[in-house]
């Protein structure tokens, strides 16, 4: 209870007035503040004999005073000297029992101290950190949370602070493993992630702070940690995305200057305009600067198979855990170690035995542990290992008697796992699970579907013949279809562009060694490329020549270069066409160009023709790549021409044809790849299940009026039934737009209308020429007021 | 007709199966028991309803009331307890200290009223008031308060108790620099430093007065207590050369009698600070005149104390006769 304070007191209580004197003139008001300081000592002390007390009291509340000096410490730094040292200690031995408006007032001023820099940051986290860990007050817990994050943030703001960051990192990291079964842990956990998501802390010093959350032994610990590593990533992009969209929704230049034309000038308007021009340039520099490349938090584990195993060893494999985690937290964990075993491909044998008792379709979130078996499923599984799992889902989920949802999340689930390792799976039941789709249900039908687009490409020979397909069947009369393949088997990789890189030494006639020496010898190629000593760089100087010169021969030396390069396009594209099936139509075609170029290229032309069959072509193709990768070393040099022409390549794939036939290959690629490294979630292994079911009327309304209904969250292809028009128009008002023109005018009061109307039929032909005139001149103006500078 | 139907409709829906979807969790039990729960509070409008107390009862009611919101509770308690003071004499249902602990907030209090019957309380209570600690506090508090009349009335505490128990003020843990610093504080005798309002990094700024008019009165009073203050402080006992023989001949046969009787005082070795925090210069504890009259050297005090009652001097009028006194208090340090 504040009481009532006579007229004079208040002048003397006016710390609000005073501070602002203070700030202006501290030299003369220095007595004012000592009797403050002194009456603010007085009153530290009374409070500290019995801190349990409110201060409200008296005239002067201990928080006024305590405010009042922190806003003016740094004007008087002799006489507030213990001041903050007060403020620490009241809080870190009183906080339990303190005013909580007190309390959070000294909270406050600390941060305030910090600002002005009369404490450091490292006082601020050690007094503030402690506190939010111990604390039992929740309030408390989130200001603090929020302080300790704000003050990360700003520390970090210009430049990484190494070293607060490694302090602050090695106190959560501490606080984690000096006692894993406390929940104290969580805080760590949080502020991690927090900073993680924020970027501020992105090394891999946070992820083993997570690292050690996911092995510690509290259940809330766990899963915060379980999840970082499931969703960090995510949520950081997220947050790095909103900040952007933010920046890119609030300013349009042209807008403010086309109302700064029509609005009536004033100083201020025009600085607005200045300043909004300079956010504009500040934000376009911003977005022009390198983005800082991240790595994910599971890209940075240190030991991943060290870490999935103990994950595994420690929550998932007891039957007496020191944890209890409930099904959902033992999901997230699951999730986690199948995750990493697929990304790093990692051999974690018994994990696949665990899952055999929960593949059953009673199982709560079955679907969750057949993501999360697809998931730790790779090309470097023992098929052994796999199959009695997948026999057991056939059995337990694919069967006419099972309901339809079960079977087609079944069959989803046998094709997650055989995308990955094709080798689990065995003819017989191959060809049973495609069967499946002849199937009444949709759901199933279309799962069994995907079974079978799979193994034709995966595995032709074990469906059978009438399964394949043409194109398949095509392919594999053909031999390019990849046989049976082996456990183990890899594919071996090259160097992009390298068969360009040989074909033109061949050209240039550069085979020798002298010339690798050479090569060598201008090692720093790339560091002064507009130096001109190395081999390659000789051609370029060359051309240059040939412009400012002119002269007779250098001009045909010029022609025969060109020659060489149209060549090599003619070889590019036939090359191109080898992959393809119907290669053999389209190489007299593109040989037909060939001959346009200029005689001094009939050498290479010849080269070409000779490759007209795809197959053989292939062969040599792959005998060159190896040859020259694995003879020599690429010089600097090299790897510099290797890149022009590249560049080169690029340029002739930019012709429609090209175009269109790379389209299609980066599909295929993107549809195979796809199962590296995303994960898959229950929902992909629901997949179609939802077909299957009728939608209830209830359902039906719910779609027409725009919500989903219940039960189904998060497929997220914003498909809710509703016309294009009604989704659009509650899209514009969403953004606090108008409708079309249109809409307006059938949305316009009709007493309005009735006299436009009335005239209108007695209009003379002038007036109605003018204002069909007036209309057009509007229309081609683009509105009334048109749109200049928009 | 209607109605067989329905309930054939209701006796099917006891036996339908819930359809369970696969991977989902189950859905909740028709017969499950919601056991959550919202815990109430019940307010009592009254305290308490009993109508008649003895004497000791409402004496601690009383004593309860004095930090009771409301203005005129608190002088009424206040006025009771100083009638029953003065009544009861040593007799009281509680120690004096207890009744001093309850009472010392008070000091501090925004109603003039109240703190002239505290006063008076103070004056009716007889007996052993415990140690002083917290009251000088209280004190100290009060006469820095931003309000004058807080002020007057906390020095009115301070020289009640420099009356009536001299020793045990100045024998307090932070008794003597302490409440010599806050005087110093008060009076603004800060080493010449505010009395000269120079020009400090550059900036030139004017002198402010150090006492403003209304506040004269005020300003007579602290001198005078100062002045009290520190000729009690500043004396040195009169030592009687033959007592501690006269003592030791009386007792013959008994030596360093003193140590083996029981304490009278509460908390004897409340000096040797056992479990409280460190002390620093301050809040030290200093026994005697001689020390006393060191540390105040030390401090720079004294230097400052005379420039200031200097000027105070040359006031003139009643401030200049108080300041006399200060002066004269000094002497007895300038004396050694």
């Amino acid at each position: 209870m504040k009481r009532k304070v006579g007229a004079l007191e208040k002048v003397d209580a006016d710390l609000p007035n005073l501070q602002h004197k203070i700030k202006s003139d501290p030299t003369s008001y220095k007595d004012d503040f000592v009797s403050q300081y002194s009456l603010y000592s007085s009153v530290h002390e009374l409070f500290l004999t019995s801190p349990t007390t409110t201060d409200d009291t008296g005239l002067v509340r201990l928080r006024d005073l305590v405010d009042f000096i922190s806003h003016v410490a740094d004007c008087y730094p002799q006489i507030t000297a213990k001041f903050p040292q007060d403020l620490i200690s009241l809080l870190q031995q009183h906080h339990a029992s303190l005013d909580s408006e007190l309390r959070d007032k000294i909270v406050g001023s600390l941060v305030l101290l910090r600002k002005k820099d009369i404490i450091d940051s490292n006082t601020l986290l050690n007094t503030l950190w402690p506190l939010l860990v111990s604390t039992p007050s929740k309030s408390l817990r989130a200001l603090l949370y929020q302080k300790v994050v704000s003050e990360m943030r700003n520390s970090n703001s210009k430049t990484t602070n190494h070293k607060l960051n490694r302090s602050m990192q090695a106190t959560c990291y501490n606080l984690i493993a000096s006692d894993p079964a406390s929940p104290k842990g969580l805080w760590a956990v949080k502020l991690t992630r927090e900073l993680w998501k924020r970027q501020v802390w992105a090394d891999s010093k946070a992820v083993s702070i997570m690292e050690a959350a996911a092995l510690s032994q509290d259940a809330k610990v766990v899963t915060g940690g379980v999840r970082f590593f499931l969703g960090g990533d995510q949520e950081r992009e997220d947050a790095a995305d909103d900040e952007s969209d933010q920046e890119e929704k609030n300013i349009s230049m042209g807008k403010l200057r086309h109302q700064a034309g029509i609005n009536k000038k004033t100083a201020k308007r025009d600085r607005d305009l200045k300043a909004a021009a300079a956010n504009v340039k500040r934000k376009e520099r911003k977005k022009s600067t390198p983005h800082a490349l991240n790595f994910g938090a599971l890209h940075l584990l240190n030991d991943p198979q060290g870490f999935a195993e103990k994950l595994f060893q420690q929550h998932l494999q007891p039957s007496q855990p020191k944890v209890k985690l409930n099904l959902e937290q033992k999901l997230f964990v699951l999730q986690l170690v199948s995750r990493l075993v697929g990304l790093h491909k990692l051999t974690l044998i018994p994990l696949y035995s665990y899952f055999i008792k929960f593949l059953t379709p009673r199982q709560p979130s079955v679907t969750g542990f057949l993501a999360s078996l697809a998931q730790a499923t790779h090309n470097l599984v023992p098929p052994d290992v796999l199959d009695p799992l997948v026999q057991k889902i056939a059995n337990e989920f694919v069967s006419e008697a099972a309901a339809s949802e079960v079977a087609s999340a079944g069959l989803n689930g046998i094709r997650e796992i055989c995308a990955r390792q094709p080798l689990a799976m065995n003819d017989t039941l191959l060809q049973d699970l495609v069967q499946y789709r002849k199937s009444k249900d949709k759901g199933v039908q279309m799962a069994a579907r995907g079974m079978l687009s799979l193994y034709r490409e995966v595995g032709a020979e074990m469906l059978r013949k009438r399964d394949r397909g043409k194109d398949t069947t095509l392919k594999m009369r053909a031999g390019e279809m990849a046989g049976a393949r082996r456990f183990g088997h890899v594919e071996g990789g090259g160097i992009e562009g390298l068969e360009l890189l040989e074909k033109w030494k061949e050209e240039q006639g550069m085979e020798g060694s002298e010339d690798e020496e050479a090569g060598w010898n201008n090692w720093d190629a790339q560091s002064d490329d507009s130096e001109s000593d190395g081999g390659w760089v000789n051609v370029e100087s060359e051309g240059e020549e040939i412009d400012i010169s002119d002269s007779e021969d250098e001009r045909e030396k010029a022609a025969a270069k060109k020659g060489k390069i149209e060549a090599r396009k003619a070889k590019q594209a036939d090359k191109e066409n080898t992959d393809t099936a119907d290669a053999t139509n389209d190489a007299p075609k593109d040989n037909a160009d060939a001959p346009k170029a200029t005689p001094e290229a009939a050498a290479p032309t010849e080269r070409t023709t000779a490759s007209l069959e795809p197959a053989a072509a292939l062969k040599r193709e792959e005998a060159h790549i190896s040859t020259l990768a694995t003879t020599r070393i690429l010089t600097p040099a090299d790897l510099l021409k290797l890149q022009e022409l590249r560049a080169n390549a690029t340029l002739t794939a930019a012709l429609p044809s090209a175009k269109r036939r790379k389209l299609a290959a980066q599909a295929q690629a993107a549809a195979s790849s796809r199962h590296a490294d995303d994960a898959v979630t229950a929902i992909d292994i629901e997949g179609l299940a939802l077909l299957s079911h009728k939608a209830t009327r209830e359902d039906k309304i719910l779609l027409a009026k725009g919500q989903r209904p219940e039960g189904r969250d998060g497929g997220g292809d914003g498909n809710d039934h509703r016309s294009t028009t009604a989704r659009r128009k509650e899209r514009k008002e969403a953004e606090g737009k108008s409708t079309t023109n249109r809409e307006k005018a059938r949305k316009k009061n009709f007493l309005m209308t009735l006299g436009k109307a009335k005239k209108k039929g007695k209009r003379k032909l002038s007036v109605q020429r003018g204002i069909l005139k007036a209309h057009n001149e509007r229309s081609k103006r683009g509105g009334k007021r048109g749109n200049k500078g928009q | 007709m209607g109605s067989s139907t329905k309930k054939k409709k209701e006796k099917a829906k006891d036996f339908q199966k819930t359809k369970l979807k696969v991977g989902k969790a189950r859905p909740k039990n028709t017969n499950a028991t919601d056991t959550s729960f919202a815990a109430k509070s019940i307010v009592f409008k009254q305290q308490s309803v009993s109508e008649t107390r003895d004497a000791t009862a409402l004496f601690n009611h009383n004593l309860s009331l004095l930090s009771s919101k409301t203005e005129p509770q608190r002088r009424d308690a206040l006025q009771y307890l100083t009638t029953a003071c003065q009544v009861a004499g040593e007799e009281l249902p509680q120690p004096a200290s207890a009744v001093i602990s309850k009472a010392q907030p008070l000091i501090l209090d925004g109603s003039n009223g109240v703190r002239q019957q505290l006063l008076k309380l103070f004056k009716a209570l007889q007996g052993d008031i415990g140690p002083l600690e917290q009251l000088l506090l209280y004190t100290r508090a009060g006469m820095t308060h931003l309000s004058t009349e807080i002020r007057l009335s906390a020095l009115a505490v301070l020289d009640w108790l420099l009356r009536t128990q001299t020793d045990a003020v100045l024998t307090c843990p932070g008794g003597w620099i302490k409440t010599t610093k806050t005087f110093q504080n008060l009076l603004s005798w800060q080493g010449g430093l505010s009395s000269t309002g120079a020009t400090m990094n550059g900036k030139w700024s004017a002198t402010k007065a150090a006492t403003s008019l209304g506040n004269n009165k005020l300003l007579v009073q602290q001198l005078n207590s100062l002045a009290t203050f520190l000729t009690a402080g500043l004396t040195p006992e009169p030592v009687d050369p033959d007592a501690a023989g006269r003592r030791a001949a009386d007792l013959f046969p008994l030596w360093h009698t003193d140590a083996h009787v029981l304490p009278k005082g509460s908390n004897p070795f409340g000096y040797l600070n056992l479990f409280g925090a460190p002390r620093d210069a301050e809040s030290e504890v200093y026994d005697d005149a001689e020390s006393r009259y060191e540390i105040f050297g030390e401090l720079g005090l004294l230097a400052d104390f005379q420039a200031g009652v200097k000027e105070a001097k040359k006031e003139g009028g009643e401030v200049g006769r108080a300041a006399a006194l200060v002066d004269k208090a000094l002497r007895l340090a300038d004396d050694r």
